[in-house]
């Protein structure tokens, strides 16, 4: 038991870091108060529910509803997956480049209507579109199932169901730490930097010659192909796949408390941010009606969570807006020139 | 009949709408939780009918205190960030923290209820509580004669007191109204209470129309804002233009989309509104009460 509770930390960690990296570009170093990042979970599961299920359909020349015949192949693949583990690993990487490609295009067109908003409409344009395409993900059963879920490949069906969990984390985290490495790599460079000027003041960037809506556009198209990277791992772990579980509370919501209990502008601060919020996430989970039996409490405990999260949301306001670990100056290699000789 | 639910929506929305726009003039905060305020009194109205009897037309004072106290412990706990000058960004993640503990605290209360009434109570209507009067259903009525009342009455603080001079100026422009000797604080504190108290209101007359989940706060916050924004965020005529334009599309365009393409459509109509909503501020970013009319009369005349 104790031992689960350990690999479920580490898969959600992995899960929630990957969103949170790409909510702290967009919010963190850009400044666009992004309400809409469950939108970019969902297009990773759209990319597995909605795509890759159709092509593997299309493969196994299974005519028929999208529904059940989504679990026709998705079983068939199963099968292959058992004896040809190769096979689950490509379909991994195949999941994750096509979530990539729709997440890059659907964040370009995501930002479009609000070209030329200031922050406040922006965040609510930004959720009202995401919220409008879950409606329409959960409503409409052909698009990823709805409310009524398909199934998805269980890309690990050569390992035994015991091992499961340990294996999928160790992949999740992997590709988080690529994600981290790679978001280091792209926000240390000047395309970092004149984000994070075009968070303190938009306008001075624009006398400078750059495009701010070029920028937004670049950052939310990378962004939602990262969230997307997400979605899929989620979608692959559960094996289903059920619209109503890409809501706002937990993928938009959740990473905002992410970001800023643990630093905004601070990738390493952002991971200790999740995982504090995982550790609380999994143990609610998992001893939630040892804890409404304990203290008599007369409803589920996913509410008290609710408020629990919400009050502990505006503490960070009150009292620690820059978070556990706050964001430092950037120090270029002129900078560091500079400071020598101030010393010297 | 389609129109009159039409009607009967847009009269809720602009109630909402009319909250929203109030409290985003004076602290340049939008509300996340302007939904959920509504779906607290309509739990309170659900109360007061299960324990005590007390139709919920009759409840509708109560509500509108209720809501008020809702309204007015959201700006205490804003307060400090306002203080502080916190960007907008941060407030409007305070409002969601918000309106996630609102959902926490709906969610808890309908469990309790219904273990005090002794069936579920997670989703109600009173739509069959109604009474009808000439073919039309009452709320239609009482929707219409409550926004008037309340126009009517705004009217009167706005334009015939000294504190809706006030209040006028503060909002037209805060800073000047602050040297002029005007306390900037009382008008803020005042409009978060009158949004409380109108979403309150509104939320008790939600259930004739619709089904109530506690999570049904999150849903209509789409059409609120796009009732907001459509009529313009910076002036208070705008929530009622909005919300009408909003109410009466979305009603009706999805009903027409749903006679011509099957009746699946019927779920879509917040798809309806946000569309209007990017229209409008892909045209006219600041509404339609934003938009200098004059400007437009003469290019339009020159061409």
């Amino acid at each position: 038991m104790s031992f689960d509770i350990i690999s479920m930390i580490l898969l959600w960690f992995g899960l929630y870091y990957i969103v949170s990296l790409s909510l702290n570009m967009e919010f963190g170093y850009a400044g666009i108060p992004n309400f809409g990042k469950a939108l970019s979970v969902l297009v990773g599961a759209i990319a597995v529910g909605g795509i890759l299920d159709r092509l593997l359909m299309l493969y196994f020349k299974i005519n028929g509803d999208f529904i059940t015949g989504s679990t026709y192949a998705t079983s068939a693949i199963n099968t292959i997956i058992a004896s040809h583990p190769i096979v689950g690993i490509g379909i991994l990487i195949l999941a994750i480049i096509l979530a990539s490609i729709l997440g890059l295009i659907v964040g370009a067109i995501f930002i479009l209507p609000s070209a030329k908003l200031k922050e406040d409409y922006l965040g609510i344009t930004l959720l009202a579109i995401s919220e409008a395409v879950f409606l329409i993900c959960t409503y409409n059963l052909n698009i990823i199932g709805g409310y009524y879920g398909i199934s998805t490949p269980d890309i690990l069906a050569f390992v035994s169901g015991e091992y499961r969990g340990w294996v999928f984390a160790g992949i999740v985290l992997i590709i988080a730490f690529l994600v981290f490495l790679f978001f280091e790599r792209l926000l240390n460079t000047p395309f970092g930097r004149v984000l994070r000027a075009m968070r303190e003041n938009e306008n001075t960037v624009r006398a400078f010659g750059r495009n701010i809506m070029m920028l937004r556009i670049k950052t939310m198209a990378i962004g939602s192909a990262i969230g997307a990277i997400a979605g899929v791992l989620y979608s692959l772990y559960t094996v289903n796949i059920i619209a109503n579980a890409f809501t706002r509370v937990d993928w938009t919501f959740f990473p905002f408390l992410m970001v800023l209990l643990g630093g905004k502008g601070n990738n390493k601060g952002v991971a200790l941010g999740v995982l504090c919020y995982v550790v609380i996430k999994v143990l609610l989970d998992i001893y939630k009606y040892n804890i409404k039996y304990a203290l008599n409490i007369p409803f589920e405990p996913v509410w008290l969570s609710y408020m629990l999260f919400g009050v502990l949301m505006l503490l960070i306001l009150y009292y620690k807006p820059s978070g556990l670990i706050p964001e430092k100056p950037i120090l270029t290699p002129p900078m560091k020139k500079k400071i020598a000789e101030i010393k010297q | 009949m389609i129109i009159e639910g039409a009607i009967i929506y847009s009269n809720l929305l602009v109630l909402l709408a009319l909250g929203l726009t109030l409290t985003y003039i004076t602290t340049n905060v939008p509300n996340f939780a302007q939904g959920s305020y509504a779906i607290v009194g309509s739990y309170v109205a659900l109360t007061l009918l299960k324990l005590f009897g007390i139709c919920p037309y009759l409840s509708l004072p109560v509500l509108f205190i209720v809501g008020a106290i809702v309204g007015l412990l959201t700006y205490l706990s804003l307060k400090p960030l306002i203080k502080r000058n916190a960007s907008v960004e941060m407030l409007m993640i305070a409002t969601l923290a918000i309106d996630l503990i609102l959902l926490g605290v709906i969610g808890a209360y309908s469990e309790v209820l219904s273990q005090i009434v002794g069936s579920t109570q997670a989703k109600f209507v009173f739509a069959n509580l109604d009474f009808s009067i000439f073919g039309f259903r009452g709320i239609l009525f009482v929707s219409t004669l409550v926004v008037i009342l309340l126009l009517f009455g705004l009217y009167l603080l706005l334009y015939k007191t000294k504190f809706g001079i006030a209040l006028r100026a503060s909002m037209e422009n805060p800073s000047l109204a602050q040297t002029m000797g005007i306390d900037v604080e009382k008008t803020r504190l005042f409009s978060w209470i009158l949004s409380g108290a109108l979403a309150g209101v509104a939320g008790g007359l939600l259930p004739f129309m619709q089904e109530i989940v506690p999570a049904t706060g999150d849903l209509i916050i789409i059409s609120i804002f796009a009732a907001s924004i459509v009529g313009g965020l910076r002036h208070i005529s705008g929530a009622l233009i909005g919300g009408y334009i909003i109410g009466i599309s979305e009603s009706l365009i999805t009903y027409y989309l749903a006679m011509a393409f099957g009746a699946g459509f019927l779920v879509y109509g917040k798809v309806v509104s946000l569309i209007i909503m990017i229209a409008t501020l892909l045209i006219a970013p600041y509404g339609i009460t934003g938009v200098d009319w004059k400007k437009v009369r003469k290019r339009l005349f020159s061409q």
